[in-house]
């Protein structure tokens, strides 16, 4: 995970070394076929010019002022070619050579690559020797030229392939990107079923068909769960409302002493609890559910302050207080029921898990409401809304307030977030 | 009083009349949608339970058979349902009040005396007890004439009494009365001692009978 880089950005580079590879390997090879063409083309230049000379050669046999003339005119003018008569044994030969050396008749200096021809011949019983020296490129500036060209089109090509590159990668990898933002998107609390973009390109044609019956199946699931929380909960409903009942007729015996009474009040509290923690179970999956879809203006500082009477004598058993600061009036639209349980939620929290004899904050400015509790250590954020998340050592609550103020929250688009400062847990709401 | 139970989980009705009948009440029972249905085109009631959900139909069908029939019944529903839509959609329909299960039968108790108050009282609208009057509009206290100065939660309670007389009512449910459902979440509910306590000290301050009795911690009850 060190360098991460793109998936195209891979046969980048090992295209660029290929190139490089064949590019230079193509040098030499260049080299020696472009020589081999001088070569070939020059030794059939210099055979040429010697089947000149022989006919020229002949011509003037037997004249020999004329014979002499061209010779001279031969071995002088003409700076590649020299012509002797020789003596001796007549063997006709052709070589081909090749030679560096400076030019005749010339004030140079610098050395020249020549191709040669000797040539032996017989003309009417006289043997001539035939030189032609033809000048071509030197070896090393053939090479370099080769090489420069070969490095201009290297450059071309890379700058290519990073272009095409480019234009490829967003061309082609568009779907998959459009993709990636659409899972990236994707909330399963939202209710909203992912839409992939059609692709037409088999790969993500069909890593989208596959990604969408997943999604598919992960909805009907998550569908499935959020009936299941509420259809579990419907059916304790019934006997919970039984033992209630009984509990409330059990009171009423004649033959109640304290003992029974305190039996029966060690019943009435977890049966209370669990009470409430079905309630509020089947209170999140309707909420979950969309239910609740009235809604009406409040005002929010009314609601606030009804709220707090509801739990001045809850707070009261703490020997807490609330400290209130809401003189800002201002409406919100939303469910009543939803919106009193949210603070109810919020309001519970904070004198639940403040300090004994302490204080209660509850703040309304611009929007904002806060709701905070002192305490001493900050709470773990990150599953603090979460069902069932203890962020804290006790274990009074029913683990489901913080994830139901959050869950109305969001349905209405408002946030709810938490923060510690200065030994306060404070808990904001933004609408 | 006549009160109309309908609510087809069997047991749960049995305790609603059990806890009722102590009282002058008298209990009738239905089951189904049909038999609620026949109950009320034959007979008149001072309150009608209504459960929602019926074996044969809608709790919520019946409450418009009551409005079409011109009935005077004081309705409560009963529901398990709990959903703020049934509400109030049922409190349109003309029901009275409406009470989630699960609930204390000292709530409900509560909630059907106040509803027959509210239903046969209409011109006087006062309760009497003893030396005790109680003027439900003003919401003023008198003890031999003399008015009681009593705060919001000292007068929910002594009506909660009221409404359940010579019966036990556990802290738990006057705590759930007074600061609501999440009462039950907490431990504490000293509360409620300090708030009776002062109405009892509000109450003998003129000489009112030592009616409201502590039951080993429990809770307390009302007796008249």
């Amino acid at each position: 995970m060190a360098s991460m880089s793109k998936l195209l950005n891979k046969p980048l580079r090992s295209f660029v070394l290929y190139a490089m590879l064949i590019l230079a390997i193509s040098i030499p090879v260049y080299f020696y076929v472009v020589d081999s063409i001088w070569t070939s083309e020059l030794d059939e230049h210099n055979a040429l010019v010697k089947e000149q000379m022989v006919e020229q050669l002949e011509k003037y046999q037997g004249d020999s002022a004329q014979l002499n003339d061209f010779l001279r005119f031969s071995n002088s003018f003409t700076s590649g070619t020299r012509v002797q008569k020789t003596e001796g044994l007549i063997i006709p030969f052709d070589t081909t050579y090749e030679i560096t050396r400076k030019r005749y008749s010339l004030k140079e200096t610098e050395e020249n690559r020549f191709r040669g021809l000797v040539s032996r011949v017989e003309i009417q019983g006289l043997a001539y020797t035939i030189q032609v020296e033809t000048n071509f490129e030197e070896a090393d500036e053939t090479f370099l030229a080769i090489s420069l060209v070969t490095a201009f089109f290297f450059i071309t090509l890379v700058l290519g392939f990073i272009w095409l590159n480019r234009r490829i990668s967003w061309k082609l990898w568009k779907s998959f990107y459009q993709t990636l933002e659409a899972i990236r998107q994707f909330d399963l609390s939202k209710d909203k079923a992912m839409r992939l973009e059609p692709s037409d390109i088999q790969e993500f044609q069909e890593l989208n068909k596959t990604l969408n019956q997943l999604i598919e199946r992960s909805i009907a699931a998550y569908q499935q769960q959020k009936a299941f929380t509420e259809n579990a909960s419907h059916e304790l409903q019934t006997p919970i409302a039984l033992l209630k009942s009984r509990l409330d007729l059990l009171m009423q015996h004649k033959e109640i002493n304290p003992e029974l009474a305190s039996l029966i009040e060690s019943v009435e509290r977890p049966l209370a609890r669990l009470t409430h923690i079905n309630k509020s179970l089947l209170l999140l999956a309707k909420v979950e559910n969309k239910q609740f879809a009235e809604i009406e203006e409040m005002d929010i500082q009314h609601r606030l302050k009804e709220n707090l009477e509801l739990f001045e004598d809850l707070a009261a058993d703490k020997g807490m207080g609330f400290q209130a600061d809401f003189d800002a009036t201002k409406t919100i639209r939303a469910n009543a029921y939803l919106f009193d349980t949210l603070l109810q939620n919020l309001l519970s929290n904070a004198i639940r898990h403040g300090n004994k004899s302490g204080i209660v904050r509850v703040s309304y400015e611009a929007g904002h409401l806060q709701i905070a509790n002192e305490g001493a250590n900050p709470l773990k954020e990150e599953n603090l809304f979460e069902r069932f998340a203890t962020a804290s050592n006790d274990r009074v609550g029913t683990g489901l307030g913080l994830a139901i103020a959050k869950e109305i929250a969001f349905r209405y688009g408002w946030t709810l977030s938490y923060k510690f400062q200065g030994s306060w847990h404070e808990f904001s709401l933004k609408f | 009083m006549k009160i109309l139970i309908v609510e087809d989980e069997l047991e749960l009705a049995n305790d609603m009349e059990a806890y009722l009948e102590t009282e002058s009440y008298h209990c009738e029972r239905a089951a189904t949608y049909q038999e609620a249905l026949d109950k009320i085109s034959h007979h008149e009631y001072d309150c009608i339970l209504l459960d929602l959900m019926l074996p044969g139909g809608s709790g919520l069908k019946i409450l418009q058979e009551l409005k079409a029939q011109g009935k005077q019944e004081g309705t409560i529903i009963i529901s398990a349902k709990n959903a703020i839509e049934d509400k109030v959609e049922g409190l349109q329909l003309g029901a009275d009040d409406y009470l989630a299960k699960p609930f204390h039968l000292a709530e409900l108790s509560a909630r059907i005396h106040s509803l027959i108050r509210r239903k046969n009282f209409q011109s006087t609208d006062l309760i009497s007890q003893n030396e005790l009057k109680i003027d439900l509009p003003s919401k003023v206290v008198r003890v031999h004439g003399n008015p009681l100065n009593l705060t919001k939660k000292e007068y929910e309670l002594l009506l909660f009494f009221i409404g359940n007389k010579n019966r036990v009512i556990s802290k738990g449910a006057l705590a759930e009365h007074l600061s609501g459902d999440f009462a039950e979440m907490f431990d504490s509910h000293d509360f409620v001692y300090a708030h009776v306590k002062n109405l009892k000290r509000k109450l003998k301050e003129f000489d009112y009978g030592d009616y409201l009795k502590s039951v080993y911690g429990l809770g307390y009850k009302w007796q008249a």
